[in-house]
């Protein structure tokens, strides 16, 4: 899965970290609490996932536990069957 | 101060970098919708409006504040689409007289039901204080919009997402313009797990933070229990209409709409946002306008120059003064 936490953590540098210096994407922290993503950003980080990797995401899918970490946003996509 | 030779984004905006012709990476990074993108969203929306129409009491709720994009999407699902809509406006106890005017006027137009809901001043002065005064979002959701106003919309789509609940309305509709939100949103299922997400990011913070009661206006955990069956889907048409600022206001004016004189140049309906936009821009160093005004410039629905004008041009200190005696606030 290295590929993809690569596009993941790429897209989170590209649209919503964008060239801050003062932080650093550490994939266990919370991307919300950490100030990394906001409410738009979430519905950004679902699209952008259900498109790139063509996959639906259902409602019950929409918790933290999936995707408010890289680590998270990794493990489920694994379990959705997106391949390495 | 240095300004992206494409779009209106300051040196100032946080994580900003310029490339060798001068364009930021902003700029570099958006996706912006083609035709071909805009017209499947639009034929999506037909579909969806053909499908909900004449099924409920009201086959849409509309966030309609009484500015010229909400005026603008309210007039189209209504004579465009056909449908029926209940218009909501909030009034946060700083809404222009016109704007109330405007609203009376478009919504008899447009054949929508007007409701307004206005919750007691005393409250909202003291949440209000609180968003002046500290901080209570992070710093992402301070890059789209200042802290007052991020307030005030977190009661608006609440509240629209409450009465759709209440009252089974199927879509509920935002004038939000394309610099406020990508085309990718523009028809979303809403749902208790998303709403949550978005708890988060607003309605906690105002809740933990005000020093009044404030739980009656956000979503109840009954609510929040809705099977998702029942929760509307959001439209933001205005993503994937061609948008120009100028045609927008040209065609509004003509129904009748008048813009207030009382509010700042980025505000058609009110008198608060002068004094947010300057507590922002004292303390962030960028207009916080400046995210959404640089989307439309980069959709082709403002000229830059214009843009940048919007983005730098003091605040009427009249205005400022007026809505930080009225909230009882010290300017800094």
């Amino acid at each position: 899965m290295a590929d993809v936490k690569q596009e993941i953590v790429k897209f989170i540098e590209e649209n919503f970290v964008m060239g801050r210096k003062n932080i650093t994407l550490d994939p266990e922290k919370s991307l919300i609490e950490s100030g990394i993503m906001d409410s738009t950003g979430v519905l950004e980080l679902v699209m952008f996932l259900e498109e790139r990797f063509n996959i639906k995401i259902e409602d019950e899918e929409l918790v933290p536990e999936n995707l408010d970490t890289i680590n998270n946003l990794v493990a489920f996509l694994q379990k959705k069957g997106v391949a390495a | 101060m240095k300004f992206c030779s494409s779009c209106v984004l300051p040196d100032t905006f946080p994580g900003i970098e310029f490339d060798a012709n001068g364009v930021c990476n902003y700029c570099k990074n958006s996706l912006l919708p083609d035709h071909e993108k805009k017209n499947e969203y639009l034929k999506k929306f037909e579909e969806l409006a053909a499908s909900v129409r004449g099924k409920n009491a009201f086959d849409v709720i509309m966030a309609y504040s009484g500015g010229k994009d909400s005026t603008y999407t309210m007039y189209s699902l209504s004579k465009d689409y056909g449908l029926n809509v209940l218009a909501f406006s909030f009034d946060n106890g700083f809404i222009s007289e016109k704007a109330l005017e405007n609203i009376s006027h478009m919504t008899d137009l447009c054949g929508a039901t007007s409701m307004i809901v206005r919750p007691p001043f005393g409250k909202m002065k003291e949440i209000f204080k609180v968003a002046a005064t500290q901080d209570l979002y992070n710093t992402k959701t301070l890059d789209r919009a200042s802290s007052i106003c991020t307030t005030c919309i977190g009661f608006v789509k609440s509240l629209v997402l409450k009465t759709a609940l209440q009252m089974n309305i199927p879509l509920a509709a935002y004038g939000w313009s394309p610099g406020q939100a990508p085309i990718t949103s523009s028809i979303m299922q809403t749902s208790p797990r998303l709403q949550r997400f978005s708890n988060s990011t607003v309605r906690d913070p105002i809740l933990r933070n005000s020093p009044v009661k404030l739980s009656s206006y956000f979503l109840t955990e009954e609510e929040m229990n809705v099977p998702v069956e029942r929760w509307p889907i959001n439209v933001h048409p205005l993503a994937f209409m061609d948008y120009s600022e100028e045609a927008v206001l040209r065609k509004i004016q003509s129904l009748g709409w008048v813009k207030p004189s009382d509010t700042d140049p980025n505000s058609s309906n009110c008198t608060l946002n002068a004094l947010a936009n300057y507590l922002h821009r004292e303390r962030f160093h960028f207009h916080p306008y400046a995210w959404e005004i640089a989307g439309i410039v980069r959709a082709g629905g403002l000229r830059r120059e214009e843009g940048i004008e919007k983005t730098t041009e003091e605040e009427v200190m009249s205005m400022v003064k007026y809505a930080a005696d009225r909230l009882n606030i010290k300017l800094p």
